[in-house]
């Protein structure tokens, strides 16, 4: 099992390698750069600036020391956009905001999500199923570009119960809207996915083998079919948390909450390459770490799973 | 006073195309310590009959009527009362071992839990009792399993451990459904004789739901044949076979092939060049396992090793359990997977490693027919379109009508109404769809066709149906057979010669009649005693050979060498038995004396 983790980290660094030349390649290759503007600087002006920031240099060597920077002295560079700011103050600054209340979803939409699943395959074809099932398809069908306007007619404007933006160091009124925002849509897919899973799971032969053995229902569901019916929640949750952790720009514009996600689309808007890369570069170091506490997940659910 | 009464049981089961009725109004009662057979083919209603006894129907499923344990009503009680029946009154055993127990909880977790329910027993108290069971069941190393998860145990195993969990209570009852049916025959054997002697030391009665007139005959005082929900014959074991009244009981008894039989067809003479020849063919498959940093990849020896040679207008059954290579066989002599090494040349050219265009000139002549019926015909093309597909490949001369008209003469041919060209193969029963797979296979009139486990999902008396419809095609084309099969009997009855395969390696081959009755490998001879023979003077007083352990793991390295001890003590742990031609076309492999294989371990 260590090996394994062992293998699977130092896997992760050849990925991660080809994930920044990759990204760097293509954000170089499109058209624009960080001072083009629609009223062109001075050519005296522009080169000074270039040379500042190295953007006169061949590719080539500027990835080099990009890569250097980052192996070496774990530096992602200045932004080409805020003066006086490097990459790191603004991930610093960005990412617990984002973490906050990307993690605060990520618990909310798997608690209510796995609840109601459950709830609606034990009582399959009664009241409460169809009742999560048509909530679990509408929270879907409400991405959280839908649901922060309406939040925040409801809350701030109509109710006047909670303010309508802000982080304010992330009081608890601040934080209510964006995890709602955020958790729902999720939530709906969890709640499908753990009902259909557990609708299979009831099916199955070792059930009807707990049923044949005088178990008391609630035994035959909590201890023999919950935790394969988590199975394919749990490789659904993988990817959901890596993407609700990292924050998402509709919530950070809408509740005004600064968090990173409205800083990544901001520099790729801007082409302020440094701040670009660095974002993803955590993304996709977040994603080897989800991926692999997944697959470690897996061997507790599953015995049969081995590293 | 009977011990389990039914009387006027129905189950319905409503579908969206309206109520089915599953089991029409049926009465029977099983006495202390006998052991009842229920009888019958798929979807006769034998398990839906005790499902809904014991209140374990689907949702969808309705019972009325009575059943009575002990004088008491239980059908329809709510699920607290029943629970109290429920493995403590009436245990229950399935079909599937694979798949029966939960598995992420342990055996002896899985066990333990129905002491706690039943009789609150907890602690050493309970381990004791579970181990007791255990060790009953005959599972080696007993306490070392009460660790493990169900899927370190065999088959066999599992379902051993099915039987002890469900006998922790002392049950009156034991209802087993078709408990036999997904094991290998000398595993089946051994679990046939552990339910024959708790019934004897226990005074358990049994339930035995079976479609296999063998297994019966084996097992039970009495039976009742089942069909589409009713009892169409009921009476002694003895006289139903001695002289069943009903057309469906003969119909069921005379599709039941029997090795004992002594009418396979006889071998046929040596060719000069044979059809097809296998050449010492390998198939090995990389298996990971973990150890070191990166893991490590060790050969799985699906087949290791494998020569014979087909003759004209011969069939060659391959036997053998499960995990002995059989179907990898089969897919490498085709080319479906690559051999890892050895040749296989049809007429005399060498067809491995050839060319994807290059090998279809041949795969005209070599067809397969597989297991699953369903699973093997592509869902979304009518049954006519799937058959006429080789036409469109190895005859594009022909035209739509052309190729309609043979598609028509095929499928009479094969027994399917002609109506039925528009139909799709979830519309058609098993049978129907595999004569479909028998069609689309023998449309180009192939030479040799392998027919991997073709009947083994079909209930009997349609078994017997594609058997003879099998037979009069080899008749009518002259083509050669490859008939693999974990059932003996049906081998037997087909082959002209049988190769008996063990972990990828031949033990034993030769005319078919004289591996039946007169079979010189150990192993050869202890798979033939644990053939059942549907007839229960004979069955009952014929003597099991009963070699010493479990099937071993093909990953076991000593494994090869099971029938060969000397070797191993000797430190030969790479040693190949080799085949000897012991009489005039009958090869068997080498091995210790049975005596010494029999006293070892």
């Amino acid at each position: 099992m260590l090996a394994y983790c062992i293998r699977r980290l130092l896997i992760a660094i050849p990925t991660i390698l080809l994930l920044i030349v990759a990204c760097f390649f293509l954000m170089h290759f499109a058209p624009g750069g960080p001072f083009t503007s629609e009223r062109p600087l001075p050519p005296a002006v522009l080169a000074n600036i270039e040379a500042r920031y190295g953007l006169d240099q061949p590719l080539w060597k500027q990835l080099w020391d990009y890569l250097y920077n980052i192996v070496v002295h774990f530096d992602f560079g200045p932004s080409f956009k805020f003066k006086d700011r490097d990459v790191n103050d603004i991930i610093a600054q960005g990412f617990p905001i984002s973490l906050t209340y990307g993690s605060l979803s990520f618990l909310v939409a798997t608690a209510v999500g796995v609840s109601l699943g459950i709830a609606a395959a034990i009582r399959h074809n009664s009241w409460i199923d169809y009742f999560a099932v048509g909530l679990g398809i509408a929270a879907q069908a409400l991405p959280n570009f839908i649901m922060g306007p309406i939040l925040i007619l409801t809350f701030t404007l109509w109710l006047g119960w909670l303010p309508g933006g802000g982080w304010n160091g992330g009081q608890w009124q601040y934080l209510i809207m964006p995890v709602i925002a955020l958790a729902t849509s999720y939530m709906g897919s969890i709640a499908r996915i753990t009902r259909s899973s557990m609708l299979e799971v009831l099916n199955s032969n070792f059930i009807r083998t707990a049923r044949a053995k005088g178990l008391p229902t609630r035994t035959v569901i909590w201890r023999h079919a919950l935790k394969p019916t988590l199975l394919p929640v749990v490789s659904y949750l993988g990817p959901v948390f890596v993407y609700v952790l990292t924050g998402s720009v509709f919530v950070d514009i809408y509740f005004s909450t600064g968090g990173l996600g409205q800083a990544y689309v901001g520099s790729a808007l801007s082409r302020d390459y440094a701040v670009l890369l660095g974002v993803t570069i955590l993304y996709g170091a977040l994603t080897v770490i989800v991926n692999l506490l997944t697959d470690l997940a897996y061997a507790w659910f599953d015995p049969k799973i081995r590293y | 006073m009977s011990l389990f009464s039914i009387k006027d049981l129905s189950v319905r089961f409503n579908t969206p195309d309206g109520v089915v009725e599953a089991v029409k109004g049926i009465s029977f009662d099983i006495n202390p310590g006998e052991c009842l057979g229920i009888v019958g083919e798929s979807g006769s209603g034998k398990s839906q009959t005790f499902m809904a006894a014991m209140g374990l129907l689907p949702p969808a499923g309705h019972a009325s009527g009575s059943a009575m344990l002990n004088g008491k009503e239980i059908l329809n009680l709510p699920v607290n009362k029943l629970n109290k029946i429920r493995g403590d009154d009436v245990g229950m055993i399935f079909q599937d071992p694979l798949t029966a127990l939960t598995p992420h909880l342990r055996i002896g977790q899985q066990m333990r839990e129905v002491l706690q329910v039943h009789e609150g027993l907890q602690g050493s108290a309970a381990r004791g009792r579970c181990l007791d069971w255990l060790n009953r069941v005959r599972i080696p190393e007993a306490a070392r399993r009460l660790d493990q998860y169900p899927h370190e145990l065999s088959g066999g195993m599992r379902q051993r451990v099915m039987i002890a969990m469900s006998m922790l209570c002392n049950p009156k009852l034991l209802i087993a459904d078709e408990p036999t049916t997904a094991l290998d025959v000398t595993v089946q054997a051994d679990i046939l004789d552990l339910m024959v002697r708790l019934q004897k030391d226990e005074g358990t009665a049994i339930a035995l739901i079976t479609h296999d007139m063998g297994v019966v005959a084996r097992m039970c005082d009495r039976i009742q044949v089942m069909r589409m929900g009713q009892f169409v014959e009921a009476g002694e074991t003895r006289d139903i076979f001695r002289a069943p009244q009903h057309e469906y009981t003969r119909t069921l008894l005379d599709a039941m092939p029997r090795i004992d039989a002594g009418d396979a067809p006889k071998a046929l003479e040596k060719d000069d060049e044979p059809l097809l020849k296998v050449d010492n063919v390998q198939v090995h498959f990389p298996i990971h396992v973990s150890g070191g940093l990166f893991g490590r990849k060790v050969p799985l020896k699906a087949v290791d090793g494998v020569s014979f040679d087909i003759r004209k207008g011969e069939t060659l059954g391959v036997v053998g359990e499960s995990g002995c290579g059989k179907s990898t066989l089969a897919r490498a002599v085709l080319q479906l997977i690559e051999p890892s090494g050895g040749n296989v040349s049809w007429l005399g050219h060498p067809i491995v490693g050839l060319k994807r265009a290059e090998l279809n000139k041949y795969r005209k002549d070599l067809q397969i027919v597989f297991q699953d019926p369903l699973a093997s015909l592509d869902p979304r093309m009518t049954i006519s379109a799937s058959i006429a597909e080789p036409l469109k490949t190895y005859r594009p001369d022909l035209t739509e009508r052309e190729r309609k008209d043979m598609v028509a003469a095929m499928m009479e041919r094969v027994g399917l109404n002609a109506n039925m060209i528009n139909r799709y193969p979830h519309e058609l029963s098993g049978g129907q769809n595999q004569r479909v797979g028998i069609a689309r296979a023998m449309i180009n009139k192939p030479k040799l066709i392998i027919c991997d486990e073709a009947v083994s999902a079909l209930d009997v008396s349609i078994q017997a149906q594609i058997v003879e419809l099998l037979r009069e095609l080899q008749q009518e084309f002259g083509l050669s057979m490859i008939f693999i099969s974990h059932d003996l009997s049906v081998v037997r009855a087909v082959s002209n010669r049988i190769m008996v395969l063990y972990l990828g390696r031949i033990v034993e081959l030769g005319d078919g009649e004289v591996i039946c009755s007169d079979p010189i490998h150990p192993y050869t001879k202890s798979l033939i005693s644990a053939v059942p023979i549907p007839d229960p003077d004979v069955e009952r007083s014929r003597q099991r050979l009963k070699l010493p352990g479990e099937l071993p793991s093909p990953m076991d390295p000593k494994a090869a060498l099971r029938f060969l001890p000397s070797r191993l003590s000797t430190g030969e742990h790479d040693y190949v038995p080799q085949l000897s031609e012991v009489k005039p076309d009958h090869f068997v492999a080498e091995h210790d004396p049975l005596e010494t294989l029999m006293a070892g371990t």
